[in-house]
């Protein structure tokens, strides 16, 4: 399945809540051994028309964003209203790759227009460009965002289900080494970072929520959403991105909470790039850049 | 009809200024709220300057850890003082610019013919800070006292947490960046190449001036004894560059470079108040009391350190080139330079800032470096490495200190001297003045 496929469309009435769907993960995740696998996505994109968010849910989000509170939805709360159809694309039963325990590696968002408060949007998701990477399967689930008709905000989330091996051949993706440049602060980040951003974005994926739940997938301790801290940076770049921008990001390493990382979000080029690495090993967290779109 | 006659612009005065001794945080004033010490510094001022039951034109002052239920801090302290009760009176709040700016703002007043008189002052307590409790028990105990009936009231109340309790005390990290104004400093002296021995020889010097200011009986005529505090507390008159060596470095231990800041070349906390008596020239020929300066021009800066692009406290190294341009004058201008030491490396990383070509092309926009402090003209009683700096009070004990300076210079060599004064602030924020002997 490649990008632009003559995709079946399917009309969801509402957007659905990440609480209904993690169970349905679940299942997913105790069934899926028992079916053979098909390494083929599926070719359906899945829409909600007329999304509208509400004041409270953006404040929140704002405040715990350290956004500005106005009536713009940050390119991260966009995110947030859209995800939950491009998970739903992941708990199909039609969608090959396990759903719990990817991990989201990339992350890019155009927003091309601003997207005021009470604005009705419309939302899709599907899934595309299923590859090899060196230690599993790669694939991208992309989200658009149109008011009036008009394409205001794209997402492209990455995710790697390692260890699932598909035919190709794995591109090398062999990354300069990070040297930790001088920072420009620090984020002091609560052992109840991943409870606060699962309440405003409804990404209650255990990893996240103790640590309890963060060894059952393997992390000693519960880790941040890359999101969270992504969407931190774009807080901190502030004002500047201008009205439309480009938001890219990759998560290297996950943030074990508590946790103090150092960051620095500066003006590079004609956009600011962005890093987040341990104070301690200097072992970068995620880096990225914001730009014009 | 009448014909209007709004008055001229004209000179406004430093007439004189009166503080409490500063004190160590925990100290003998760490029972002494914010508006007891304003008052007493305003107080005394009234007893040195005789002004009783006199009708200020306005009073204002501000403190940096302000407990919202002073929201009329400034207006209290003069309902408690000996001054008129219609003395007027409003709160300024600009971060450890805020003495500083009482004193530009009320002499523009008085320039404008709005104020015949104005007093200045500022104070700070971190013995006496206000503690909030945190924002989620906050917004509990707001929802709970709009809840309008029982269930709403549970329901407010069932959203409290115990964790949610613990109270939330003020910090001196910048909100955008997550990093204290130390850390931030640290990344600034690590940028300009600050070595440790310099800081502590602008420490040394701090002490050793301000001790022979005292010893020289400098400061009977502007510091009141408060609670037993006859000195400034922080002062250590027997420090030695052996001494300073000693200490170990306390921020910027995470950076590449070697940690260079420590206890003793950086500001402690400190409590204390000061305030600062302006008026025009008639006002004062009225009291009988003797023009010590003029307070000439004032620049604010600010910069964007919340992308690296410059240090938190460097925004005098561009607010002060504008300010002199201006006026047509340059370093060399200054018989005294006033440079708030936050820390000692902010006074050498501005004086680095000035002293470099590239700066001065590349961010001044002047031909090459915007020039040279004469290190014999700088806070030459001292600055806040030896008095503390009670956040807000320290403007008002520059302006004070430095006003006299000027007035006795001007009476020893003649002349009309001038005084450069330089405050950073928290924010990236920076206010600069010029003063020159009346």
């Amino acid at each position: 399945m490649t990008d632009g496929a003559a995709a079946q469309v399917v009309d969801i009435e509402r957007m659905p809540t990440m609480g209904s769907l993690y169970p349905v993960a679940g299942v997913r995740a105790a069934t899926s051994r028992l079916r053979p696998a098909s390494r083929e996505l599926p070719a359906t994109t899945l829409r909600t028309a007329g999304v509208v968010a509400t004041a409270e849910h953006l404040t929140a989000y704002q405040h715990l964003l350290g956004e500005s509170a106005s009536d713009r939805l940050p390119a991260g709360f966009v995110h947030v209203l859209a995800f939950p159809l491009a998970f739903s694309v992941m708990v199909r039963p039609d969608f090959p790759l396990p759903v719990l325990g990817m991990v989201h590696v990339a992350n890019r968002v155009t927003q091309h227009a601003p997207v005021t408060l009470g604005t009705p949007l419309d939302v899709t998701a599907r899934a595309r460009d299923l590859r090899a990477h060196r230690s599993g399967t790669q694939v991208d689930l992309v989200a658009s965002v149109h008011a009036d008709g008009e394409l205001v905000w794209e997402g492209v989330s990455t995710y790697l289900a390692k260890g699932v091996r598909i035919a190709g051949d794995a591109p090398d993706d062999e990354r300069a080494p990070f040297v930790a440049p001088v920072p420009t602060g620090e984020w002091r980040l609560g052992p109840d970072t991943g409870r606060r951003y699962a309440a405003v974005s409804g990404d209650r994926n255990p990893i996240h929520l103790s640590a309890l739940g963060a060894k059952a997938f393997g992390f000693p301790r519960a880790i941040a959403h890359g999101m969270y801290t992504a969407a931190r940076a774009l807080a901190d770049v502030g004002a500047a991105r201008g009205d439309a921008f480009t938001w890219a990001v990759d998560f290297q390493a996950p943030v074990l909470l508590p946790s103090t990382v150092s960051v620095r979000v500066a003006a590079d080029g004609d956009g600011f790039a962005f890093a987040g690495w341990d104070r301690r090993s200097g072992r970068p967290h995620l880096t990225g850049t914001v730009g014009p779109a | 009809m009448a014909t209007p006659k709004t008055p001229a612009p004209r000179r406004a005065l430093v007439l004189g200024g009166n503080r409490i001794p500063f004190a160590r945080a925990g100290g003998r004033y760490a029972h002494a709220s914010n508006q007891d010490m304003l008052t007493a510094a305003l107080d005394g001022l009234v007893a040195r300057y005789g002004l009783q039951g006199e009708r200020i034109g306005e009073v204002a002052a501000g403190a940096v850890l302000k407990h919202s239920r002073d929201f009329n801090l400034t207006r209290e302290a003069v309902l408690g003082s000996a001054l008129s009760a219609q003395t007027p009176a409003y709160d300024v709040q600009q971060a450890c610019a805020t003495g500083l700016e009482t004193v530009v703002s009320l002499s523009n007043k008085i320039r404008l013919g709005q104020l015949e008189s104005a007093i200045s002052g500022g104070v700070d307590t971190t013995s006496d800070a206000p503690i909030a409790v945190s924002d989620r028990l906050r917004r509990a105990l707001l929802d709970l006292s709009r809840a309008k009936n029982m269930q709403q009231k549970l329901a407010a109340a069932a959203k409290i947490r115990p964790k949610d309790l613990a109270p939330s005390t003020p910090r001196t990290s910048e909100p955008r960046t997550g990093l204290s104004m130390g850390e931030h400093q640290a990344l600034t002296t690590a940028q300009w190449g600050i070595t440790r021995e310099a800081q502590d020889e602008v420490a040394y010097a701090s002490h050793h001036r301000l001790a022979a200011a005292w010893e020289a009986g400098f400061f009977d005529d502007l510091v009141t004894p408060y609670r037993g505090q006859t000195i400034d507390g922080n002062l250590r008159a027997d420090t030695s560059l052996e001494k300073l060596a000693t200490l170990r470095p306390t921020f910027g231990l995470g950076l590449d470079t070697p940690a260079t800041m420590t206890a003793g070349n950086s500001t402690p906390l400190t409590d204390g108040a000061s305030t600062v008596l302006l008026g025009s020239d008639e006002w004062a020929a009225e009291h009988d009391l003797t023009p010590l300066a003029v307070v000439v021009d004032a620049e604010a800066g600010a910069v964007d350190f919340v992308h690296g692009e410059d240090g938190l406290l460097m925004a005098p190294a561009f607010a002060v080139p504008r300010l002199l341009a201006r006026n047509g004058l340059t370093l060399d201008d200054f018989a005294y330079v006033e440079i708030h030491e936050a820390f000692a490396s902010t006074v050498l990383t501005t004086l680095a800032a000035w002293e470099s070509d590239e700066f001065g092309r590349a961010r001044l926009g002047l031909p090459g470096a915007f020039g040279t402090v004469d290190r014999e003209r700088l806070n030459v009683h001292g600055s806040s490495l030896a008095a503390g700096h009670p956040f807000a009070a320290t403007g008002g004990r520059i302006v004070a200190t430095i006003s006299k300076e000027l007035h006795l210079r001007k009476q020893r060599d003649g002349g009309t001297p001038r005084a450069l004064v330089s405050v950073c602030a928290a924010g990236g924020l920076g206010l600069t003045a010029i003063l020159e002997a009346a």
